[in-house]
């Protein structure tokens, strides 16, 4: 059985059709990675979930149970991080975490031992009297998840948490869940990272409300058709508005290089020959495998 | 659910106590606001000078200025400008009041004519300009009586109950602890639920387990206690240093507090569900105390305000609580004698609160 279903959902603002009628599921065990640009719907998706707007139509389940009628029973099972930082910056890591523990009815020892546990994965402990208002953006982060996790939630749903959170911290958040899927946990994670899709079991990529494509890593991987070349040369914005003129290839900037991807039906010559009159020989030019990123691009294309 | 609610109250202190300023602004502001208006919104008249013109210069004109520089209300100033020039000494400040006894003063009483005498008062302060002419009546009748040697037809025996010396203050307080209270508890709830819809955890709330009804009482109870402990601060001000006589029951007076608190919180309450950021609560709450302040009866009297704008002091909840406050504290009224305003406050709290309560719960969900 599914933790999380969500059945042909549509959520609209005003004119704007946020959601279109998506569907996905989440397995017990398992992380789902909802992969988008900003504003593809992951959110609004998220929040509909979690009971915090009305969604037009569709039927969303958590554990069986029809998040429209039976919410007040999926309360104990959900763990939610909102996307911007809500905990109370003004009190301290320990305070913020007694707190939510008394929210939830957790008595004093149940307290006691679950924040050791939390301070365990978190590293958080030698900070427990710091305020959350001082703390550092992957700090803050991995507060937030404990004081989400405080209730041990079999379904956990975190919405951009390692979105502004340096490379070190999103690895270690990364690990975190990886850890916590263990315990048979459902936890559904929205991101903007493509890099951070590897890492989860399975993903679908978000675009304007629709769904792209949904599989695991390696599966999305394989989705792609065409061929990808990595030309060494700095994307300068000279070089990228040439190739942008050019019919029949896609560029995009790669770190200090540049990715380009040939039309299916353009022929060897004809894409060499186009890119060396853009002044980027054949010497410079290789044949790379495709990222999830290109993948992206691929499929927002098409 | 008394677990929840504890644990809001909890967070709710440590909120409170971690906010320097704010703890500054809860605790001291008011002991100044109370020390400045227990001295300033001073409206006892006394030491009003006075300029005397006696151009009789008779036994019996001396007699009569006499008798008002006896008493602690007209003091003498000499003069050198001359009367038709008067009007300087009022611009410059030379005086309040200018008495003039013109020559055959002495003389017209003496026939049994009435002895005319001009009295000026400065009325830029028109409350202390008719309380020194009321003075300076008395003054004049008891001289009437003993020169004339006969009682005049009617002696009005004057006596001021509850406050014999009109102290100001003793009306003050009791008036500033009850707007205390509406401000404290309303702009503080109004706040800290605002606070917490603009950082985004009243969301984060909605996910948990926690109902409405414990949400709003978490956060309501509080600030309740804060403003309780905030009104006895201000009486045990008010008693010590200004030695106010507190004649009335301290019960009845918590007890009614108690009744008043459930219109302020719901205001409160209400405030924060027609407002986005903690700027528009903070000027929403400015607004209505201003209202609540200005129709209360605090600094005028209800009677003194034109007719058409009296009927709006009737829907202020803080006009019935000023008197039931100020009956308590000064005059020892019992719940009896407090029946109508008590009567409004049940109104007030059941509407207002109900209302907010219901109309936060809907906003929520």
């Amino acid at each position: 059985m599914s933790s999380v279903e969500v059945a042909h959902l549509n959520k609209t603002y005003g004119s704007l059709r946020a959601v279109k009628d998506f569907n996905f599921s989440a397995r017990e065990g398992e992380i789902l990675a909802l992969v988008g640009p900003d504003g593809a719907g992951k959110t609004s998706i998220f929040r509909a979930i979690c009971g915090l707007i009305e969604y037009d139509s569709g039927e969303i389940r958590i554990a069986g149970y029809d998040t429209s009628r039976e919410f007040e029973k999926i309360k104990p099972l959900l763990g939610y991080m909102p996307q911007t930082f809500s905990l109370y910056p003004d009190l301290s890591v320990e305070e913020n975490l007694y707190f939510y523990a008394g929210i939830f009815g957790l008595k004093r020892h149940q307290f006691n031992e679950k924040k050791k546990l939390l301070y365990q994965f978190s590293g958080l402990e030698p900070f427990h009297n710091r305020r959350a208002a001082a703390l550092s953006g992957g700090m803050k982060q991995k507060l937030a998840l404990s004081c989400a996790l405080i209730h041990d939630p079999s379904v956990l749903m975190l919405d951009e948490p390692t979105t502004g959170v340096d490379p070190l911290s999103r690895r270690q958040f990364w690990d975190i869940l990886k850890h916590l899927k263990k315990d048979g946990s459902t936890i559904v994670v929205s991101t903007p990272y493509m890099d951070e899709v590897a890492l989860s079991d399975r993903a679908i990529l978000v675009h304007q409300g629709t769904k792209l494509a949904e599989g695991t890593p390696d599966e999305l991987i394989r989705l792609f058709s065409g061929r990808v070349y990595l030309a060494k040369v700095q994307p300068t914005t000279e070089r990228m508005e040439k190739l942008e003129k050019i019919q029949g290839i896609i560029s995009r900037r790669f770190g200090s290089s540049i990715h380009i991807y040939p039309r299916l039906d353009m022929t060897k010559d004809d894409f060499y020959g186009q890119l060396e009159l853009a002044g980027i020989g054949p010497d410079i030019i290789e044949p790379v495998s495709p990222d999830l990123e290109d993948i992206f691009i691929q499929l927002m294309g098409d | 659910m008394i677990r929840t609610i504890w644990a809001l109250m909890q967070k709710e202190f440590h909120q409170v106590i971690r906010d320097r300023i704010m703890l500054r602004l809860i605790f001291v502001a008011p002991l100044i606001q109370l020390l400045l208006l227990g001295y300033t919104a001073n409206t006892d008249v006394k030491l009003i000078y006075t300029a005397f013109y006696d151009f009789d210069q008779s036994e019996l004109s001396r007699e009569y200025i006499r008798s008002f520089t006896v008493g602690d209300y007209f003091v003498r100033r000499t003069s050198d400008i001359p009367l038709v020039e008067a009007t300087k000494g009022f611009k410059e400040n030379k005086f309040n009041a200018v008495m003039v006894i013109p020559v055959d003063f002495s003389k017209n009483i003496q026939w049994g004519k009435p002895g005319k005498v001009g009295f000026m008062v400065d009325g830029t302060n028109a409350n202390s300009a008719s309380i020194a002419l009321g003075y300076a009546n008395i003054i004049t009748s008891q001289f009437n009586q003993r020169v004339s040697g006969f009682a005049s037809p009617v002696s009005l025996g004057g006596k001021i109950l509850y406050n014999p010396e009109a102290k100001s203050v003793y009306f003050m307080v009791p008036g500033i602890v009850a707007t205390l209270l509406t401000v404290i508890t309303m702009m503080l709830t109004c706040m800290a639920i605002v606070r917490e819809r603009e950082i985004g955890t009243l969301e984060q709330l909605m996910v948990t387990p926690i109902t409405t009804p414990a949400l709003l009482l978490g956060k309501i109870i509080p600030f309740a206690l804060i403003g309780f402990l905030e009104m006895s601060i201000a009486l045990a001000f008010g008693i010590i240093w200004f030695k106010i006589p507190f004649v009335g029951s301290w019960p009845l007076l918590y007890g009614l507090s108690f009744l008043f608190l459930f219109t302020t919180l719901g205001v409160g309450i209400f405030i924060s569900t027609v407002v986005k950021t903690q700027q528009q609560a903070m000027f929403f709450s400015w607004f209505f105390s201003l209202f609540a302040l200005m129709t209360s009866g605090f600094f005028t009297p209800i009677a003194n305000i034109p007719k058409s704008i009296q009927y709006l002091t009737y829907i202020n909840p803080l006009r019935y609580f000023m008197k039931i406050v100020r009956g308590i504290i000064m005059k020892g009224a019992s719940l009896d004698a407090l029946y109508p305003e008590v009567a409004a406050m049940v109104i007030f709290g059941l509407v207002v609160f109900s209302f907010s309560w219901i109309r936060f719960s809907k906003r929520v969900k």
